[in-house]
């Protein structure tokens, strides 16, 4: 797949097809964000802009690694890969995208797809736990890493498993695509919190090594391993923000809604009830 | 947000302590990263001394100091929706969560763990003492906040 085969084969996909991939993808997300706009349905324009955003992460991946920067580049790239591109892939909700705009087939099989047993057994927490930081520990402490780059077969079905491990990540914490069940906010800030604790430990670990099997110069092992260690912690902030702003939403949703109802009972009771502020008709309040 | 103000909730005590507590880990977790490990070059990426035991530790602190502040702030920012926070409460905790932090940092993490030290090349006892001092006077603070009398928050808040 490489044009130089003397030259090893580095970075996340040196296969010029994954960018053909990429363009599909973006081709078949602007074609259903057009068929909602011709039934004048509404798509947040962030989500359109996050799949664009999203797909550019994996654009930069699948390019070669910069010449000269070693572990360092391919540090950078794998964030992009494995935690950046998959964040803003689930904001973009493709999946939901699909099921209201693709044909009749592709959908039920879409939905069989979400409603069968492997997609419940992966969304559980110890699942997700185990595939976004069993993956990386494998492939950069075990001679896997070694492997992968002498094999492009082992280097993309690496890199592959650790995009679907980020995603599955993702989708789990923030996805706006429906799943079987919805974790709850504990069980989503314990995975988080395993994950970054995770990837934090691997991230020094690296870095106390320098194994010059990652890189025959070990001051660009050690920044590689500082890129992902302060690049994967912002990725985490922001998962761990978005987490906590779908809990203030939804939280805020239910308040809201108790609030009109405790207003109504009250209206409904004595319209001058001292805990009412104004004997407003319940339509009044309606309003968000 | 359109409330109704002519009853006041009661304030939420252990919600309002447990969000200060949150914000008070990483308060000391920021403060730890940025301004010793970034800003004073003090503290070092990592030095290389350490056990595994201890790398595992410091990594559970760190996710987690950062994650204490993103849930603590959004822990707090519902209890003022719900004009439920008792101001003293929560700085109790706050207090509580940075003291007991500093001085797990400064007592386990430095010296039990050997993880990394305040400052290299100097002599220690100044640094280590005004680490772990100003870390027990804010848990002492905290405590006597939390015992204290708590006014409940004010409905104007």
């Amino acid at each position: 797949m490489t044009d130089h085969p003397g030259e090893m084969a580095d970075g996340p996909g040196s296969g010029f097809w994954i960018l053909h991939v990429l363009l599909v993808a973006a081709g078949c997300y602007v074609l259903g964000v057009q068929r909602l706009r011709a039934r004048h349905h509404r798509w947040p324009i962030t989500r359109s802009i996050a799949a664009g955003a999203a797909l550019s992460c994996l654009a930069l991946a699948a390019l070669p690694v910069p010449p000269g920067t070693g572990f360092a580049g391919h540090a950078a790239q794998h964030l992009l890969l494995a935690m950046l591109a998959p964040l803003l892939l689930a904001f973009s909700a493709p999946v939901t995208l699909a099921l209201r705009t693709a044909a009749v087939k592709p959908r039920r099989l879409l939905l069989v797809l979400l409603h069968s047993r492997f997609v419940g057994l992966l969304t559980t927490a110890p699942a997700v736990v185990v595939l976004s930081v069993g993956g990386v520990f494998t492939y950069y402490l075990t001679p896997l890493y070694d492997l992968a780059h002498r094999n492009d077969w082992a280097q993309g079905l690496a890199h592959l498993h650790m995009f679907l491990a980020g995603c599955l990540l993702s989708w789990y914490l923030i996805g706006r695509d429906p799943l079987p069940r919805r974790p709850t906010l504990p069980a989503a800030l314990v995975v988080l919190l395993i994950t970054a604790a995770g990837h934090d430990l691997l991230a020094k670990v690296l870095y106390a090594q320098s194994n010059t099997a990652l890189d025959a110069d070990p001051a660009r092992v050690q920044l590689g391993a500082q890129i992902m260690y302060y690049g994967g912690n912002a990725v985490e902030v922001l998962l761990a923000v978005v987490v906590m702003g779908d809990w203030y939403r939804r939280t805020g949703r239910r308040l809201e809604r108790d609030r009109r109802h405790q207003l109504r009972v009250a209206a409904r009771s004595d319209p001058a009830v001292p805990g009412t502020p104004r004997p407003d008709s319940p339509s009044s309040s309606t309003r968000a | 947000m359109p409330a109704d103000r002519s009853t006041t909730p009661v304030a939420a005590v252990g919600r309002s302590v447990v969000a200060g507590l949150l914000m008070g880990v990483g308060v000391a977790a920021f403060l730890d990263e940025t301004v010793f490990h970034q800003l004073l070059h003090w503290h070092h990426f990592y030095d290389k001394s350490t056990a595994d035991v201890g790398l595992v530790s410091d990594g559970f602190f760190h996710a987690g100091g950062w994650l204490a502040m993103v849930v603590g702030v959004f822990l707090f920012a519902d209890l003022r929706r719900r004009r439920r926070a008792a101001p003293k409460r929560v700085w109790a905790g706050a207090l509580i969560g940075w003291g007991g932090f500093q001085l797990y940092d400064g007592l386990v993490q430095h010296k039990l763990l050997g993880l990394h030290q305040i400052r290299y090349d100097v002599d220690l006892t100044a640094y280590d003492l005004t680490w772990n001092i100003s870390a027990a006077v804010g848990l002492a603070a905290g405590l006597s906040l939390l015992l204290g009398p708590a006014r409940a928050s004010d409905p104007a808040g």
